[in-house]
């Protein structure tokens, strides 16, 4: 690894720090690179041996637990899956657009969560085959044809990017947004749930499915190719189905 | 829905779409339909001047002909074509189809739709010459 050239580059941060200053400010922090660091990598070396006041999240640091999204360059990456060698010049750091926040690079990601736990993003079945029994349980089971129909978009980690992507949900917070619509047609996909008819109602309303106009932005920054885009859109032609057959049904 | 406490930020400006290029391929995108509004009214004024007789459809033919209507229609036929483009690339995302429990490819679907413009095409074509013969 210390064959690896090793340059300087400069990075600029976006800081908000309500305590001692009302508007937030950029400052510029020079530090050294080489081939592997990661955006996160750097913010760390900031922390550790630049500036101990910078706050920003991040945990995994493996594209995996969805913490250390951030705006670089005006688009929204995760920071440990973006390397400072795709960039040159300035590379400007800001907190998730659409996200009310905090301090420096901490959003508050609350409406998210609001939005992703009205949609139910868990298997429903008030009628399993049989009542649970510890001495012979019984295990849902699914072939790989059924597992197919939803796997890609079981992928989401819930980083949020998606919602800074979605101009829909920066002009109107009661979008509920790629990622939620996303995780609500992945169980309606799903041949273990029952609990579409209860999804459908959130869904199927104007701040559901019907704000998407498929800019398409969501499926382009999505760090895990889950393609919110296309369950949004997905979802829309369940929604009219649900719209027809309830029509039929009086 | 109950209506939370979570704080929600104000609405975007208006001009949020000329922040990234991306953004503004969506917005020509959406705008395709400014020039195809010009081409339907204009083929709504021809249905209504071939129904009040033959110098009401002279006078259609004329402007029809005319360089800058013949200009903003060519440009409509470009906008058609781009949104088509567009929409062809999107359609298997929103509508896979599953042939015997296997996706069909995206290029599959895609050749297909451009498939029936060509055939579509040439059915128009073969009607005008035709007609025209």
């Amino acid at each position: 690894m210390n064959t690896q050239q090793i340059s300087t580059k400069q990075v600029s941060v976006k800081r908000y720090l309500p305590d001692s200053s009302a508007e937030p400010f950029w400052q510029q922090y020079e530090l050294p690179v080489d081939d592997s660091t990661s955006l996160l990598d750097a913010l760390n070396h900031i922390k550790e041996q630049l500036d101990s006041t910078l706050s920003y999240r991040w945990s995994c640091r493996m594209a995996i637990c969805g913490s250390c999204g951030v705006m670089v360059n005006g688009i929204p990456k995760l920071g440990c899956k973006t390397f400072l060698r795709d960039y040159e010049g300035d590379i400007r750091i800001e907190p998730l657009a659409h996200f009310p926040v905090q301090r420096d690079l901490v959003v508050d990601m609350e409406i998210f969560l609001e939005h992703l736990a009205a949609v139910k993003p868990y298997l429903i079945d008030d009628n399993p085959v049989k009542p649970y029994d510890p001495k012979t349980p019984e295990t849902y089971q699914q072939t790989p044809e059924q597992l197919e129909r939803y796997k890609q978009f079981a992928n989401c980690i819930n980083c949020g990017l998606c919602y800074s992507a979605c101009p829909q949900f920066g002009l109107n917070q009661e979008f509920l947004g790629p990622a939620a619509l996303t995780l609500a047609h992945r169980y309606n996909l799903d041949s273990r749930d029952h609990g579409k008819k209860e999804r459908m109602a959130e869904l199927n309303r104007h701040d559901g499915v019907w704000s998407c106009t498929f800019v398409g932005f969501c499926s382009q920054v999505c760090p895990k190719h889950v393609d919110p885009a296309a369950a949004v859109n997905q979802g829309k032609v369940e929604a009219a189905k649900h719209t027809l057959i309830a029509l039929f049904k009086g | 829905m109950d209506k939370s406490s979570s704080q929600r930020l104000p609405p975007l400006k208006r001009n949020w779409w000329l922040k990234h290029r991306f953004f503004k391929l969506y917005m020509l995108r959406e705008a395709t339909v400014l020039p195809l509004v010009f081409f339907t009214l204009c083929f709504l004024a021809g249905m209504v001047a071939l129904l009040q007789g033959a110098d009401s459809w002279q006078g259609w033919i004329a402007f029809m002909g005319s360089p800058i209507v013949l200009l903003l229609n060519l440009l409509a036929l470009a906008a058609s074509l781009f949104h088509a483009a567009t929409f062809f690339v999107l359609f298997p995302r929103v509508m896979p189809i599953r042939i015997a429990g296997h996706s069909l490819p995206d290029q599959v679907t895609v050749a297909g739709q451009w498939a029936g413009v060509v055939v579509v095409a040439l059915l128009f074509f073969w009607l005008l010459v035709r007609s025209g013969a």
